[in-house]
């Protein structure tokens, strides 16, 4: 089908690579693939980041664990659409909580939404809430590494900073890994609501036409399946190089570690 | 080696009980701050002009502001659709799962360990990669603008790793247990309803509290595959709110927290059994 022109109501007809050309000279697709791979680099590394450290934090049982947990998770099940309109008001310039904080705190609030630094920027911070897969993955992941080895380092004087860079996190490696891959891809997807609702339709000036956004843009307002499938493909490939590039930068990191031992 | 309940000596990274607290605390306000806007801002007076302060908590609640968003939506019709599509989804996902799950664990090893793998490959496929293939693919069944269209993931399980999630709960069953079962002349079908699901009960509580968040907050496929109004799901709902008027804040906020709160309360009642430490891996269950 990419290589087809199709508006989904005529048959399609064949026209080669045609899709694919004008794909590379389309400049609103790179815009595209560039705010995907920003957005992708600034979003899961916080989100990671976020679920590994609380994960750690709420870990052991103790008194009042469990509201913790479930406080942690809650932002994560607010659906999408509630959750983006909730984010528009907290960001709104003149009248929005987040910029009134800041101007309490004596600091100039930036205009998010109206403007191109400020609206990626944006989508990245709303993005960082929702982590309670990756919570509950890391908690998992941490709860399955037995105790002796850890009551080992502990009595071999190890600093607890210590024991978790050099047992907890190469247990937890794989793990680590799979939930990075997982999450470039769901960043990747997240995107379209926020880019949506906030962004209305990808905006201001294509700042947040991430990849999905323009798929649909381009399949369901200008009728273009067959470009939109081009698209599409595109964006596997894209998908594809940066698992491949995080697996091997993970593997490299595996190595020097094993050489550090 | 079996994972003991913690006790014996503490490592010195978890002996920091106050200071964990103090680390929480503010971690927790961060995290809840937007629900507790989300309240507030609902209650705010439509009539009065926004103050340029931040005002966390109304003078005067503006409870109207609920009722207000019925007059201006046909929710209670959005409402229905959506409680349409998660009554048939929910036990759907369930079955499907529970028995793709069971019947995995069922296999030999080599087998077991492909099909999870490949399991895995589909979870990391990016759902808008199906978004043309789907729309090309229900036209074609003639499912466009039905209501069935959304419910045709839960055909598949709705998730790979809702299948994953049913093979780990039954692959920590004692094999006998089932064996014991087929000589005393059950079908693999009755195995698994009279003997696997009750076991896995804390995963069907997980696993149904999962689904009914994903099929109620559902936005992108009403979006794609209907396109009555009388059809649509609670999620557009919202975004036919917002188009209606994009600056009336308190009545979005109310709109959004009536479409949130049954999320949040079948994610409460249901928590427990997937975010709590488990007691031992002995077992499953309690």
């Amino acid at each position: 089908m990419a290589f087809t022109s199709f508006n989904a109501l005529q048959p399609p007809t064949w026209i080669g690579l045609a899709n694919f050309v004008e794909l590379v000279g389309d400049p609103i697709f790179w815009q595209a693939v560039s705010n995907s791979a920003f957005y992708v680099a600034l979003a899961v590394p916080l989100r990671l980041g976020g679920a590994l450290l609380i994960a750690l934090l709420v870990l052991r049982p103790f008194r009042g664990g469990g509201a913790y947990r479930a406080a942690f998770y809650l932002p994560t099940v607010v659906p999408d659409i509630a959750w983006a309109l909730l984010w528009l008001w907290l960001l709104n310039p003149a009248f929005g909580p987040v910029n009134q904080l800041l101007a309490l705190a004596g600091l100039p609030g930036p205009a998010w939404m109206v403007d191109e630094t400020g609206a990626r920027f944006a989508i990245v911070l709303m993005m960082v809430w929702q982590i309670g897969e990756g919570l509950v993955a890391c908690l998992a992941a941490l709860g399955d590494i037995p105790v002796e080895l850890l009551e080992q380092s502990a009595v071999d004087g190890a600093h607890p900073f210590v024991t978790l860079l050099r047992i907890t996190l190469p247990l937890l490696a794989p793990i680590l890994l799979i939930l990075l891959f997982r999450d470039t891809i769901h960043s990747l997807q997240g995107s379209f609501v926020p880019a949506l609702i906030l962004g209305d339709g990808g905006g201001p000036n294509y700042a947040t036409t991430f990849l999905p956004m323009y798929i649909y843009t381009t399949a369901y307002e200008y009728l273009r399946f067959g470009y939109a499938t081009a698209l599409t493909w595109s964006m596997f490939l894209l998908t594809g190089l940066l698992l491949f590039a995080q697996y091997k930068v993970a593997l490299r990191w595996r190595l020097g570690f094993r050489d550090a031992e | 080696m079996p994972n003991r309940p913690w006790r014996g000596p503490r490592l010195a990274w978890t002996r920091l009980d106050p200071w964990r607290h103090i680390i929480l605390l503010p971690l927790i306000v961060l995290f809840l701050g937007p629900l507790f806007l989300l309240v507030t801002t609902s209650l705010r007076d439509t009539g009065t002009p926004l103050s340029r302060q931040l005002e966390l908590w109304p003078g005067q609640p503006a409870w109207g502001n609920y009722p207000a968003v019925f007059a201006l939506l046909n929710l209670w019709r959005n409402a229905a659709n959506s409680l349409f599509v998660v009554a048939l989804a929910l036990p759907l996902t369930i079955i499907v799962a529970s028995w793709a799950g069971f019947a995995l664990a069922q296999l030999p090893q080599t087998w077991r360990l492909r099909l999870t793998a490949l399991s895995f490959a589909a979870l990391m496929v990016p759902l808008s990669a199906v978004w043309l293939t789907r729309f090309l693919l229900f036209k074609e069944l003639g499912l466009i603008d039905s209501r069935f269209a959304l419910i045709v993931p839960a055909l598949g399980g709705t998730s790979p790793f809702f299948v994953l999630l049913f093979l780990w709960t039954f692959l920590r069953v004692p094999p006998e247990l089932f064996e014991a079962a087929q000589l005393d002349g059950a079908g693999a079908a009755r195995v698994w309803w009279e003997i696997a699901l009750p076991l896995a009960r804390p995963t069907i509580v997980a696993v149904g509290m999962l689904t009914f968040v994903s099929y109620w907050g559902n936005y992108v496929d009403p979006l794609l595959y209907l396109r009555s109004p009388d059809k649509m799901t609670l999620p557009y709902a919202l975004q036919a709110l917002h188009q209606l008027d994009a600056t009336n804040w308190p009545i979005l906020m109310a709109g959004a927290a009536m479409v949130t709160l049954p999320v949040l309360v079948v994610f409460l009642v249901a928590q427990r059994s997937f975010l709590q430490p488990s007691r031992g891996q002995g077992w499953i269950g309690r």
